[in-house]
């Protein structure tokens, strides 16, 4: 292949200080490495506790009755779903749905005889949240909701409950206590069940854990005197599928006196998370790009110090100004573009490497338990990388390029 | 082919001012091969760099090719110096990372854009020197002297009117630097380029058609070499003038 003079020149003017450009090289394949890794677990992050959040209760996308989001917290059997039936079989038939899967939460107080603390009620369909519990998209992930002690709620089961880790140590209860459930009905009467503690679990969520009690959906409708539900939970095959979907439903529930939620409407906290995180790699990125610039400017000034004579002997045949800017330009971009793509394959070696092995992580701020970090290559990330790699390269030979276009050739042929 | 009159060239170093060449006129026609003779520092590669425009004279006018080039700006300056002129160095200023074909190439990549005659012209520029091996080799691998080849090659490939050559074979032992001269009288005869180079050797100024002497930039006088008699003055209208007044104090 025939190379324009250019970058025939600018590939053999990189090479021509092995040591240096090796140097130069190293630090733009660094800084993308970093990118790379640090994106990569950011991403991860991101990621794990996204699926967490939608896994353990949120699902994503939840469909109320209309006003319940405003006004349910005071008058939460106000907004009922009465006849859940058909909008099951319709948003169930939508595409990239999995489940929907009903559920009525109310405030009640439960008592083991010696102790009596106000808990966070659901009544929630097993099987519907078996499935909704686990986690398929996520490596090394299973379930948004672990059991801890005991059994989960299944089909059938009638005046059993599942107790949140912080809920069961506060009570000092166990697998097989009994206690009593009390609460209002939706009439507003008084109605109690002695219940079974069938299991403990716990989610991503400590203040969840904390407050949350479950029952079956079916008790918790005889508990309230009610036929209806609060709340149906949809979950979908793919989290990336979500604003597809919503469109979707919203037009499926138009003129059915519904609103609905999705999840990051709802998980306050990954979204807060997210941003922080974000601002967090903006400002690594900067410094990432300010340590290549200064590096390949050191580069490309010295070789144009070195090489001053050379570049009146071009002048001198007859070449522009804009020619030797062109030729340090390329040199900076043949420098940037080297030192992205062996950022790229270190980056991506280095993270396949980690993630062999994960890193542990402690409980992340309101969570209960620690977890496996890994390093997560997006292609994002890559694009991102190289890009910085060569803006940040092209950026630092533009100096050096214009002061070399610049010289006195009468000057630059007598210096030695 | 070369006309250059009444240049003034002063150098501003710090806060000292340097006359380089003062009121300097000369003309070269084509076919010649001039040297310009003097000691260092006496004014001979600021000519040729005026005549070379690679610098710009501070008075004066110069004309290369029956062009003005005094007032041309520095784009239209590179036109001139790539179509028209070409250098030979003292120091070779071969680009080392190009071989010594690539460095042949490398100035009529812009004149010439049909790859085969290119390579035509090549073959023919480094065959005219005498250098038909070594072609792939770096500068580092070749020696001075055939360094020297490569680098009359390079000026000679774009079929230039005028080629500059500075002290061209001052870093050349006496046996080489004839053969190097030998070859640019050569291409002289044969394609009456207009060779004009400075140098402060005797022998080489014995090669030349007609020696411009300067000295403290001015010219003191015009000679020529004759077998018999050794340099012989020329009459010059400015030389009894120039003699009498010291070049110092026009400063």
């Amino acid at each position: 292949m025939k190379l324009p003079i250019t970058v025939k020149l600018a590939l053999r003017n990189v090479f021509r200080n092995r040591i240096r450009s090796l140097i130069t090289l190293a630090a733009i394949a660094f800084g993308g490495v970093s990118i790379i890794v640090a994106g990569g677990f950011f991403e991860d992050t991101f990621l794990q506790m996204r699926e967490g959040v939608i896994h353990s209760h949120l699902g994503h996308i939840q469909i109320y009755k209309k006003g319940y989001n405003d006004h349910g917290s005071s008058a939460p059997f106000d907004y009922l779903i009465e006849e859940p039936g058909e909008i099951v079989d319709k948003i169930t038939s939508l595409n990239h749905v999995k489940l929907v899967t009903p559920r009525i939460s109310f405030s009640g107080m439960i008592s083991t005889g010696d102790n009596t603390v106000a808990v966070f009620c659901q009544g929630i369909d097993p099987e519907g949240e078996l499935i909704l519990n686990k986690i398929e998209t996520v490596k090394n992930a299973e379930t948004g909701l672990v059991i801890q002690a005991g059994a989960n709620l299944a089909k059938g089961d009638r005046f059993d409950v599942i107790l949140g880790r912080g809920l069961a140590k506060n009570l000092g209860a166990k697998p097989g206590d009994s206690l009593v459930l009390l609460t209002n009905t939706v009439g507003g009467s008084l109605n109690a069940f002695d219940m079974n503690v069938k299991g403990i679990f716990f989610t991503t969520s400590k203040a969840f854990d904390d407050r949350a009690l479950r029952l079956p959906i079916d008790m918790a409708q005889k508990l309230l005197r009610t036929e209806g539900i609060q709340t149906l939970v949809v979950l979908l095959d793919r989290t990336e599928n979500t604003l597809a979907v919503k469109t979707k439903v919203i037009k499926t529930i138009e003129g059915m006196e519904l609103e609905i939620k999705i999840w990051n409407q709802l998980a306050d906290f990954y979204t807060k998370t997210v941003e922080l995180y974000g601002r967090q790699f903006f400002v690594l990125k900067l410094i990432i790009t300010i340590i290549v610039v200064l590096s390949i400017f050191n580069t490309i000034n010295m070789a144009i110090w070195e090489r001053t004579r050379e570049i009146g002997t071009i002048m001198a045949m007859g070449y522009k100004k804009k020619d030797i800017l062109k030729l340090f330009l390329t040199e900076g971009l043949i420098l940037g573009l080297l030192g992205g793509i062996t950022g790229i394959v270190l980056g991506i070696g280095l993270a396949w490497g980690i993630s062999l092995f994960g890193i542990p992580m402690p409980p992340p701020p309101g969570a209960t338990i620690g977890w496996t970090a890994f390093i997560r290559v997006v292609p994002d990330l890559l694009v991102s990388s190289m890009m910085i790699s060569v803006a940040a390269s092209l950026l630092s030979s533009f100096y050096p390029a214009f002061k070399a276009s610049n010289l006195n050739i009468t000057d630059a042929l007598r210096h030695y | 082919m070369i006309e250059v009159k009444n240049i003034t060239k002063i150098f501003n170093l710090g806060n000292v001012q340097v006359t380089a060449l003062s009121d300097v006129s000369i003309s070269a026609e084509t076919g010649e091969f001039l040297a310009i003779a003097g000691p260092s520092g006496s004014g001979k590669t600021t000519l040729l760099n005026l005549i070379g425009c690679i610098d710009k004279a501070n008075k004066g006018y110069i004309e290369i090719d029956g062009q003005d080039v005094s007032q041309m700006s520095s784009n239209q300056l590179a036109d001139i110096r790539a179509n028209k002129l070409s250098f030979i160095f003292q120091t070779f200023n071969l680009i080392p990372v190009l071989s010594a074909y690539e460095n042949v190439e490398y100035p009529l990549l812009m004149l010439e854009k049909d790859p085969e005659k290119r390579r035509e012209k090549i073959f023919k520029a480094l065959h005219s020197v005498g250098l038909d091996t070594h072609i792939k080799h770096r500068p580092n691998e070749l020696s001075g002297g055939q360094r020297q080849r490569v680098a009359i090659a390079r000026a000679l490939v774009t079929d230039p009117k005028i080629i500059l050559a500075d002290e061209p074979t001052a870093n050349l032992d006496i046996k080489t630097g004839e053969k190097i001269l030998d070859i640019m009288k050569q291409i002289n005869e044969e394609k009456k380029t207009l060779f004009v180079f400075s140098t402060h050797d005797p022998k080489v100024m014995q090669m030349a058609s007609r020696i411009i002497h300067i000295r403290d930039g001015q010219i003191a006088k015009y000679s020529h070499f004759d077998r018999r008699f050794g340099l012989e003055d020329e009459k010059y209208p400015g030389n009894e003038r120039r003699a009498e007044s010291d070049p110092r104090e026009q400063i």
